[in-house]
């Protein structure tokens, strides 16, 4: 997904928030709904349940989107985390505890929203260049992370590693995305 | 505040994807209430999920599905965001478990100063909150598996140093943890375990026979 791409799918999130688009929304359903589908599919939810709830997910973007922000999140990554939710609730049956992303108090970072032209939009799209550009054995336990919901442990003893090389690999990742973005601490 | 102890990056990871069970997740919640830098490594770790969802094969929706869906736009929201109170000592993610006032819990006395309070969550891991009056609380306890610990009001020290409000400390069972509860405000902490936990003043003698002191 290019740069212009996710700007095009965040316009038609904020055009669903402010006036109720159906035309942007069809498009934001068939772009993502597909793609929640085959996540939870990846997950290892049956055709039915992963459907059912990739509607439920499209619904909560309609509900949601006037608090869509894209300064804080892309709309891929806004609905990833609403299927990430959906997903914990109603396969899990846990609940979900979430920072309230619209209190003040819990705003991202301090010096973020006190520079006013940090961009997010970019900043993501230096996060995906980072990623795309880590070892291939850091963007692997990464991917699984996201896709084979195990504890590292687990995902460890499945790739015949040591615990440690996998905890190692997700530091050299996440630090490498910290890098990305300038934020040394 | 400055906050030293932080949960680490396999955890926040762990949140981020949704692989995290509901207790740990309440832990790294709860820790980035108070932590920006661990809030802006969850919103960094949020967007590889939105790398992977648009990476990810579709899968194709059946015909009528947006037709289904479309049907359903007008219907009624539930509440959608419910406000947290900003000037309870208690975090925001931990406010829908045990409300905004710590000291109107029914804590359950275990001695020494000590008591606790478990927290209902599903999944593997248990929760619960410790409470520990100043300086009296040695509250050791011993646990077979992991135990995170996250100081909510007050603090603690042991072998390892000082934790205070927002740090969060990892051990596990081949640490002899000793904490005492600092003198100042009472210290409230947020334990998860994979493992019940066994106070030692409850049952000095077993425990000690169990694990050889």
């Amino acid at each position: 997904m290019d740069v212009g791409e996710a700007a095009r799918l965040n316009a038609l999130v904020v055009a669903v928030g402010r006036a109720r688009d159906r035309t942007a929304f069809q498009q934001l359903f068939d772009h993502f709904a597909p793609r929640v589908k085959g996540y939870l599919m990846r997950l290892g939810a049956g055709n039915a349940v992963a459907e059912d709830l990739a509607q439920e997910a499209m619904l909560m973007l309609w509900r949601k989107a006037a608090l869509f922000d894209p300064a804080k999140a892309s709309a891929s990554t806004w609905i990833f985390t609403i299927a990430r939710n959906l997903r914990i609730d109603a396969i899990r049956k846990e609940r979900r505890p979430e920072l309230d992303p619209n209190e003040p108090a819990l705003q991202p970072e301090a010096q973020r929203s006190a520079d006013e032209s940090f961009d997010w939009a970019q900043a993501e799209d230096r996060l995906h260049a980072a990623l795309a550009g880590l070892p291939r054995e850091q963007a692997e336990i990464i991917q699984l992370s996201f896709l084979a919901e195990k504890p590292h442990s687990l995902i460890a003893t499945e790739l015949g590693l040591p615990l440690g090389t996998v905890k190692s690999r997700i530091r050299l990742a996440m630090a490498r995305l910290r890098q990305a973005l300038g934020d040394e601490s | 505040m400055s906050i030293t102890h932080h949960p680490g990056d396999e955890l926040l990871l762990s949140y981020a994807s949704g692989a995290a069970g509901e207790a740990v997740a309440l832990l790294v919640a709860s820790h980035a209430a108070f932590c920006p830098q661990c809030r802006a490594a969850v919103q960094r770790a949020e967007a590889t999920g939105g790398r992977v969802l648009a990476d990810v094969a579709p899968v194709p929706m059946s015909p009528k599905a947006y037709d289904a869906l479309l049907a359903r736009l007008d219907e009624p929201a539930r509440e959608l965001v419910r406000a947290a109170n900003l000037q309870s000592a208690v975090p925001a993610p931990l406010q829908p478990y045990v409300g905004t006032d710590f000291e109107a819990l029914p804590w359950r006395h275990v001695g020494g100063g000590i008591s606790h309070l478990p927290i209902k969550t599903r999944g593997g891991m248990k929760a619960r909150l410790i409470r520990a009056e100043p300086g009296s609380g040695v509250y050791t306890h011993t646990h077979q598996g992991e135990e995170w610990t996250l100081v909510l009001t007050g603090s603690y020290s042991d072998g390892t140093g000082r934790y205070a409000a927002g740090d969060v400390q990892s051990t596990t069972p081949e640490i002899s943890h000793e904490p005492t509860a600092d003198a100042g405000p009472v210290c409230i902490n947020l334990a998860v375990t994979d493992a019940p936990l066994v106070f030692r003043g409850l049952l000095p003698k077993l425990v000690a026979k169990f694990h050889g002191f």
